[in-house]
């Protein structure tokens, strides 16, 4: 009891200063709504992973006919479990933390909460009402590398910071062209955030300059700039397109493809907690799930791949869904 | 110029009639001018969410009644002005020794490190001591980080803006090569540190809620900074050398220890900082662990015209804008940007406001 | 790695590093003109954003290179009027001032890019290098310095420009003078505020001019944040460079060098040091270099002080 008081004391103080007692919070939204929130590290503003969780968002609200509402964080560790305890409060039914960061916070909100659930971007949790899931994007990396080794003398991948999404995604490049190759040269550079577009660039530009005539650019919002370096290289330097269609940055070059709608999965996975049968166990998106990614390869570019090398792929592609090729690391 | 000005009023007015003179000013300073110009910053705000399609009154509404909803979101906004308050409160010390110690950001983050190796790697040592172990590992490691800035400016003459700004990116590289490999947590694939042993946590004030003694702290060390500045004759001496090194030295003063006091002070302040997010916060060591309060509370001192007393408030302040801002962007999907936007203006009014304040005085 | 390869190595590392110093080179000659006068402008971060997104911005209505140009020095100098504004006619600490205009022009910047053009997506046409005849097509030389566009060209003229200003011109002398002695400027007659305020647009002009690199010479985007803190490695330079344009020339190079080499060498997959220590390299070089080439003796005397008329 003496340290309740000692609290409302110090609450008192701070409050005193700013002469804000007595006004009550507006509570507006009717309780029979479907409500869904998001957190996401970053800006919903540019292409990249935000993006991906705000687009989540939008499907569930389109599909679903869901209430959304989400909030930005700005990496900001200290805000991620307000954030989940002000959306609960509010009684909201789902609510996404956008990446492995969120998930110390949503353990330890969820069990206040145990009617909310919380799902977890980029995460392989499944405790009560705490479901992470993952997109393995280590499998469309694999065919890449694959189709690497098979096409081009030297690849070059350009990372954002050193996080588990990008690790693993590299992690299948890597273990695809080792498939074909396994003395194909791989270079792999970090850019040490994900906002210098003028770094990516550069770094891209380094490894074109040092023979990589395979680019691929991971770096959220900084990757547009590594598409930047492979258009101004000449269609010699071939890439794939990642998350969104970065075709127009870069026309001649890019092969292929990759794109997660998370959105469709993750509408999935809410669509079955509206339903009452919430996933029973930690979900993984994989190319078995042609909905959620989905990896096709251009024909209308002026360059394309092969045929054989088509055919080849696609041999992988299936044996990668079945389950019988491991893409990631270890 | 301010500064200047004391200097000149110290010769002329009495003692105790000088001591009135500036806790009555002071108290000006910290009390009417803020509020002022909070209120002036929010009219820009509201103006800015208005010319852009948003509703403007929400600014008020929303941003800063929405913050106090229940006590739990008070708590929450204490939490966020704890590493504010004790950065801001430090950086008063600095500055008034004219030390522009631009590094807090790096200080909290190998305060934070520090935290973290102290607290994961030690084991079986009770609350009481093992809690208290990691703030002050923070605590020294921040002030060791701003020592260096301190040393190179004494000895060196080396621009202590430069150099902290320096050492802040290198803090922050030196963490994310901790949490990606020496420090990294085996068992997970996140480069996130080992959590820390529960022993090792900062003790909470009330058990469901994650406000931590750290606010506590906070204040009492403001406090006493302010009576250390103010009252002490080792504060006097800072603050000689801040108004004129030239004079102090003259006075028979030693103005590189008084230097490296003062930096080294804003830097154990900042690295406890560090410590609090997590040891009390986070529990973990992560690539970001500050989304820039180093740099907030720069201006929290700003704010709080470099008196500790007053950047408890002004570090409110700021917490409070922060965590409104969240509000704002859950219920109106306003960017939750607009915080700088308004801190900004916040500092701009106030010095207006406090010229606006001087010219009145001249006047009368 | 055998000759061939070290030597074209070596020539994508000058031609990166320069356009890596492009936005430096811009920044921090612009702000020695700015604490030359005595006015110590700590507010570049923003500065720069906000040069970035009025180039960008006004690129991407108009289509033009040029006028997204004027735009962003356009930009940095409205910016820096508020700075000026502040700090010299209204005195207040240069610092402080400083510091809320990096907090504006982060905020505003993010603030207007994320209401209106948060899902255009598509970027804008960005300079392009120059093909200049025989010189381009050198080998090494031509990949070092002979590919760049007129912005990056443009950094030689602005070195060069800015030292004959600040040292052949009675403009450039006052405006010195205002930085050491504005006293003896004042009792001279001359006005040491409009000096300042001069200084300052320079300043500013050019911070913008730096931003507006990034978004209109380099990348095709605005992303937040974009400058990623090279408003503050060009307060560095400036002091690396003891306050001598030619000087924050070369530095911004040296800077620009250590930024492309990192970037580089993490791609050599021979090199096992962590990559981090590479980043942290040039950081740990300023520190090292402030200390060898010590003393301060160059900075203007007047820096970061108000002056009071008579």
């Amino acid at each position: 009891m003496k340290k309740t008081a000692l609290s409302r004391r110090s609450l008192l103080a701070s409050a005193l200063g700013l002469t804000l007692a007595g006004m009550i919070w507006p509570d507006l939204a009717l309780a029979e709504d479907f409500k869904m929130g998001l957190l996401v590290p970053g800006s919903v503003s540019e292409e990249g992973w935000n993006r991906i969780g705000y687009n989540a968002l939008k499907g569930v609200e389109d599909q679903l006919d869901a209430k959304i509402s989400y909030v930005e964080l700005q990496q900001n560790p200290a805000s991620f479990e307000k954030a989940f305890r002000d959306y609960a409060s509010q009684g909201y039914k789902v609510i996404l933390g956008h990446g492995f960061e969120f998930q110390d916070a949503a353990l330890e909100v969820a069990l206040d909460y145990p009617d909310t659930y919380f799902l977890i971007s980029s995460s392989s949790i499944h405790e009560g009402n705490v479901i992470g899931l993952n997109t393995d994007t280590s499998q469309p990396f694999y065919l890449m590398g694959v189709i690497a080794a098979k096409m081009g003398k030297k690849a070059g991948l350009v990372g954002g910071m050193e996080i588990p999404p990008i690790q693993q995604a590299f992690a299948g490049f890597k273990n695809g062209a080792k498939s074909v190759n396994p003395d194909f040269p791989i270079s792999e550079a970090y850019i040490g955030n994900f906002t210098d577009t003028t770094a990516a660039k550069e770094a891209a530009l380094s490894m074109i300059s040092q023979g990589a005539d395979f680019v691929v650019p991971n770096a959220s919002g900084a990757t547009v700039g590594g598409y930047q370096a492979i258009a101004e290289s000449g269609p010699d330097v071939r890439s794939f397109s990642i998350f969104s269609d970065f075709t127009p940055v870069a026309p001649n070059n890019i092969l292929g493809l990759y794109v997660a709608d998370y959105a469709q999965g993750v509408v999935e996975v809410v669509r079955s907690i509206k339903d009452g049968s919430p996933p029973t166990e930690n979900v993984v998106f994989g190319l078995k799930d042609p909905k959620v990614i989905s990896f096709t390869l251009r024909d209308d570019g002026p360059v394309s791949v092969p045929e054989d090398i088509r055919a080849e792929v696609k041999a992988i592609s299936e044996k990668v869904a079945a389950g019988e090729i491991k893409t990631g690391a270890d | 110029m301010e500064q200047v000005n004391q200097g000149v009023r110290e010769n002329v007015y009495p003692q105790a009639a000088q001591a009135l003179y500036r806790t009555l000013s002071q108290a000006a300073i910290s009390a009417v001018t803020p509020i002022a110009a909070v209120l002036v910053a929010l009219a820009f705000g509201a103006a800015l969410l208005w010319l852009n399609g948003f509703n403007g009154t929400d600014v008020v509404t929303v941003m800063i009644f929405g913050s106090f909803q229940d006590a739990r979101s008070v708590a929450e906004i204490l939490l966020k002005a704890t590493p504010l308050i004790l950065i801001g409160a430090g950086l008063c010390v600095a500055f008034r020794c004219s030390i522009w110690n631009i590094g807090a950001e790096g200080q909290l983050y190998v305060g934070a490190i520090a935290a973290t190796f102290v607290g994961t790697s030690i084991d079986g040592l009770s609350v009481w001591v093992h809690a208290p172990l990691v703030m002050l590992a923070g605590a020294l490691a921040g002030a060791a980080w701003a020592g260096i800035a301190g040393y190179l400016k004494v000895r060196f003459q080396a621009s202590e803006i430069v150099t902290t700004i320096m050492l802040n990116y290198i803090a922050i590289i030196l963490t994310s090569y901790l949490v990606t490999g020496p420090m990294k947590d085996a068992s997970a694939a996140y480069p996130q540190s080992a959590r820390l042993v529960r022993e090792a946590w900062t003790p909470r004030i009330v058990s469901d809620m994650r406000l931590h003694i750290g606010i506590l702290v906070a204040v009492v060390l403001a406090v006493a900074l302010y009576i250390f500045l103010q009252r002490s004759s080792r504060g006097f001496a800072l603050r000689v050398v801040g108004l004129n090194p030239h004079a102090a030295r003259y006075a028979g003063m030693d103005v590189r220890r008084n230097v490296m006091i003062a930096i080294c002070i804003s830097g154990a302040l900042a690295g406890l900082a560090g410590a609090f997010e997590v040891a009390g916060v986070t529990h973990r060591l992560y690539q970001n662990i500050s989304p820039g309060y180093g740099f907030e509370g720069i201006a929290v001192a700003l704010l709080a015209s470099n008196n500790p007393l007053a950047a408890i408030i002004s570090g409110g302040l700021f917490a409070t804008l922060r965590s409104g801002s969240e509000v704002l962007q859950i219920t109106s999907q306003v960017p939750q940007v607009l915080v700088l936007v308004i801190q900004g203006m916040v500092i701009l009014s106030v010095v207006a406001f406090a010229k606006f304040r001087d010219i009145l005085r001249i006047a009368a | 790695m055998d000759d061939m390869m070290f030597l074209t190595f070596l020539a994508t590392l000058v031609g990166a590093a320069w356009r890596l110093a492009t936005p430096l080179i811009f920044a921090s000659i612009g702000e020695v003109f700015s604490e030359r006068a005595g006015v110590l402008n700590i507010g570049l971060e923003g500065t720069m954003l906000v040069g970035a997104f009025c180039g960008f911005a006004t690129a991407f209505a108009t289509g033009s290179i040029l006028l997204g140009l004027l735009a962003g020095v356009g930009g940095g100098m409205l910016f820096g009027l508020v700075f000026a504004f502040f700090t010299i006619t209204i005195k207040a600490d240069q610092i402080v001032v400083g510091a809320a205009l990096n907090l504006l022009g982060m905020g505003l910047t993010a603030f207007v890019f994320r209401t209106y053009y948060v899902s255009t997506g598509k970027g804008i046409e960005i300079a392009q290098p120059i093909h200049i005849p025989w010189l381009s097509d050198l080998p090494f030389l031509g990949e070092a310095f002979f590919r760049q566009n007129l912005i990056v060209y443009s950094t030689i003229l602005v070195a060069i420009l800015a030292t004959l200003v600040l040292y052949r011109t009675s403009f450039g002398l006052t405006l010195r003078a205002v930085g050491e002695h504005p006293k003896a400027v004042d009792v001279a007659g001359r006005n040491v505020a409009a000096y300042r305020y001069a200084a300052v647009m320079v300043g500013t002009g050019l911070a913008g001019l730096g931003g507006a690199f990034l978004t209109l010479g380099h990348s095709n985007q605005f992303v937040e944040g974009i400058t990623s803190g090279r408003g503050f490695i060009a307060l560095a330079v400036v002091v690396f460079a003891r306050w001598s344009p030619i000087g924050a020339f070369f530095v911004s190079l040296l800077f620009g060098l250590f930024y492309a080499l990192q970037l580089m060498l993490q791609a050599q997959a021979s090199i096992v040091v962590p990559y981090q220590v590479l980043q942290a390299l040039p950081y740990l070089m300023t520190i090292v270099t402030l200390v060898v080439v010590r003393g301060k003796g160059a900075a203007p005397s007047k820096l970061g002080q108000p002056y009071e008329m008579r």
